[in-house]
């Protein structure tokens, strides 16, 4: 751990800085991936990539930390002091911090997907299950029950962003 | 608002990290990247939010459906976190009846799930078989009046077997003058069978109304082996 620290600190302190456009929130991201890295290691047998364990941890968290900076935009302005606090909250409260309006539309709009493509993304993502025990619910092939993902993930991205596009004229 | 899309990285591949259902090699390469393009970098964080709301959301938040044969047809049910929701068999195919339930709960998305309904798929065929003469189910009454819930739960205490006219489920709810309003109320049960509305009937012996076919409430009242008094 003391060895990745020295090894790979300083590449991750750049990439995280250009990730977030502020040493400080890549400084308090970089804490978080060692955190991380101590509470569940990789593997650093032979042939594992620490690495690019690394990078995909702190890449994560930094895109964690700007999706919540840009989506609680309304909660930060004051409107709903209650859910401004969860910018407070620790890293791994992933986003409860999110307004329950956003958390609202994004359910509305999972809603109106096709069957097959709202069934995976829900029980993938709102339920938590492997893409084998989605397809067995879906009686479909694992790949197609990833597909699915995808295409449902894709489409629902393409509804949100018009809403989102709307708010961020207002 | 349209922007151009990145040359060297796919949208796809962007949602595959940000998914996680890409190889570390890959992965390390597209993190690298995402330092670098802002059009990936946004499009990532797109997707990290809205995945982010949906792991936010419990399962209980989905409205979940099952469809299974019974003597009427295919029996279509519903229910939400509070209970059972809805109990038709005038949608034969599941796709109607989701587009149905769509349009009532348009915030809840429609998930197939045998097992959460598996009491309500079992109860029902007990009922059916005779083997049953009280629902265990907790319903989910929360989208109707206030009166048409008191109404549909001075129904549920008509034990089986038993027949209540219009007019004294009328006074039983305390407004002895609503006879037509408790019709209208019993027309309107999105849980019938569970719910039995069918037991409510005129007070000169005659059927009434049925919302699901007046064909099948003589059908559960001949199965409740109510006396055949009850002519049209």
């Amino acid at each position: 751990m003391e060895g990745w620290v020295g090894r790979y600190g300083p590449e991750l302190r750049r990439h995280l800085g250009r990730m977030t456009g502020n040493d400080d929130d890549a400084e308090d991201i970089l804490q978080q991936v060692w955190v991380s890295a101590v509470e569940k290691p990789p593997d650093d047998g032979p042939g594992s990539n620490v690495r690019a364990w690394l990078y995909r941890v702190a890449t994560n968290a930094a895109l964690d930390s700007l999706a919540r900076k840009r989506f609680s935009r309304r909660a930060l302005q004051g409107i709903d002091p209650g859910a401004a606090a969860g910018d407070q909250q620790p890293p791994d409260a992933g986003f409860r911090g999110l307004d329950e309006a956003t958390r609202a539309r994004v359910r509305e709009q999972c809603a109106k997907l096709p069957t097959k493509q709202r069934e995976a993304v829900w029980l993938r993502w709102a339920e938590g299950l492997d893409y084998p025990t989605i397809a067995e619910r879906l009686e479909s092939s694992t790949e197609s029950a990833r597909a699915n993902v995808h295409y449902g993930v894709k489409r629902l991205r393409e509804s949100l962003l018009d809403i989102w596009e709307e708010e961020v004229e207002r | 608002m349209k922007r151009e899309p990145c040359r060297d990285v796919s949208e796809e591949q962007v949602l595959a990290f940000v998914i996680g259902d890409m190889d570390p090699k890959s992965s390390l390469a597209l993190a690298e990247h995402l330092g670098e393009c802002r059009r990936c970098r946004d499009q990532a964080t797109e997707y990290t939010s809205l995945l982010g709301g949906l792991q936010s959301c419990s399962a209980e938040e989905a409205i979940h459906w099952h469809q299974f044969e019974t003597p009427f047809g295919a029996m279509n049910v519903a229910a939400t976190d509070t209970g059972l929701s809805r109990v038709s068999w005038q949608q034969p195919d599941s796709e109607t009846f989701v587009r149905h339930l769509a349009s009532l709960y348009p915030e809840r998305p429609a998930i197939h799930d045998t097992e959460r309904l598996a009491q309500t798929e079992r109860q029902i065929h007990e009922y059916f078989a005779g083997e049953r003469s009280r629902f265990e189910l907790p319903v989910d009454l929360t989208r109707l009046s206030g009166f048409e819930q008191d109404v549909l739960g001075c129904v549920q205490t008509i034990p089986f077997g038993e027949v209540v006219p219009y007019s004294e489920v009328a006074r039983r709810i305390g407004s002895p003058k609503a006879a037509r309003a408790v019709g209208n109320a019993l027309n309107h049960n999105p849980v019938a069978i569970v719910v039995p509305c069918h037991r409510v009937v005129r007070a000169d012996g005659s059927l009434g109304g049925y919302g699901g076919g007046i064909s099948y409430k003589r059908r559960l009242l001949s199965l409740e082996g109510t006396p055949s008094l009850f002519s049209d």
